[in-house]
């Protein structure tokens, strides 16, 4: 799994869905994603800012905006627990919780199910 | 007579059934989720599963809303219907009886959580069924009309 340590909450997305991650800078096509926006606004972060490339919808590339350090992580699939019914509904973005070592949560995201400005347009 | 558990959370006490009450823990780990809503703000993990986590602050429309990842003291870990809500608490009091006369319509709540009240220790306290923050959920009061 790769783990985007973003000070507003740890989140991740399945490794075999990441085509690539580049730094935010590079990025010119449309505005990435940011996943965590109705959380607050993105840190700023310096040079921790990059753009995550993901299978999304479709098998269309999505862009996420990915703040804080990333890493690269195995995750025992015992520590993955899917949301509960009541909010998997409403909230699709986000899969399942991940259990830390520590005990610490962190989101995984749902690629699929991440809306990007293009898919907006679209509609 | 039924049995309730007293809660405090800043200076509003509550009771929820004692029926409802799988567990008493100690302080919550907890995440926050994008796009939630203020009642059920997260999610945190609870005998290998992810369980919603209500704040009563945003129900009670009173007091500090939560902030991942920690929650109060005390939390509650309530079954209502086949769902569990895992609720974060100041306080938890010891368990008691109360009779159905003793809880009298809520003389300052009318939201649909709000069972009644009534006077537990000198305290006014609302008696309340969080279960009404679950979407589809039916309220006892009414399961018991069918």
């Amino acid at each position: 799994m790769v783990h985007v340590h973003d000070p507003r909450v740890r989140w991740g997305v399945p490794a075999a869905q990441v085509i690539r991650i580049i730094p935010a800078a590079e990025w010119q096509a449309a505005p990435a994603v940011d996943v965590l926006a109705t959380l607050g606004p993105a840190p700023s972060g310096g040079g921790q800012r990059r753009v995550m490339i993901v299978n999304g919808a479709g098998d269309r590339e999505t862009a996420l905006l990915a703040s804080g350090t990333i890493k690269v992580e195995d995750v025992d699939p015992t520590t993955i627990l899917p949301l509960p019914d009541m909010l998997a509904e409403s909230i699709t973005e986000v899969s399942a919780i991940v259990v830390a070592h520590d005990a610490s949560l962190s989101l995984l995201v749902n690629p699929s199910a991440v809306t990007s400005p293009d898919d907006s347009r679209a509609s | 007579m039924r049995s309730f558990v007293p809660i405090t959370i800043d200076a509003t006490w509550i009771a929820v059934d004692m029926a409802t009450v799988r567990e008493i823990g100690g302080p919550l780990t907890w995440i926050a989720l994008p796009t939630a809503t203020a009642t059920l703000p997260g999610v945190s993990a609870w005998r290998g599963r992810a369980v919603a986590v209500a704040d009563l602050a945003a129900v009670l429309g009173a007091g500090e809303r939560l902030a991942s990842p920690t929650g109060r003291i005390r939390t509650l870990y309530l079954q209502q219907g086949t769902s569990t809500l895992a609720v974060p608490v100041d306080a938890v009091r010891e368990p008691l009886m109360i009779a159905d006369e003793d809880i009298k319509p809520s003389r300052v709540r009318s939201d649909a959580f709000c069972l009644g009240e009534a006077n537990v220790e000198g305290h006014t306290t609302l008696i309340v069924d969080l279960g009404v923050l679950l979407p589809g959920y039916r309220p006892a009061a009414a399961r018991a009309l069918q």
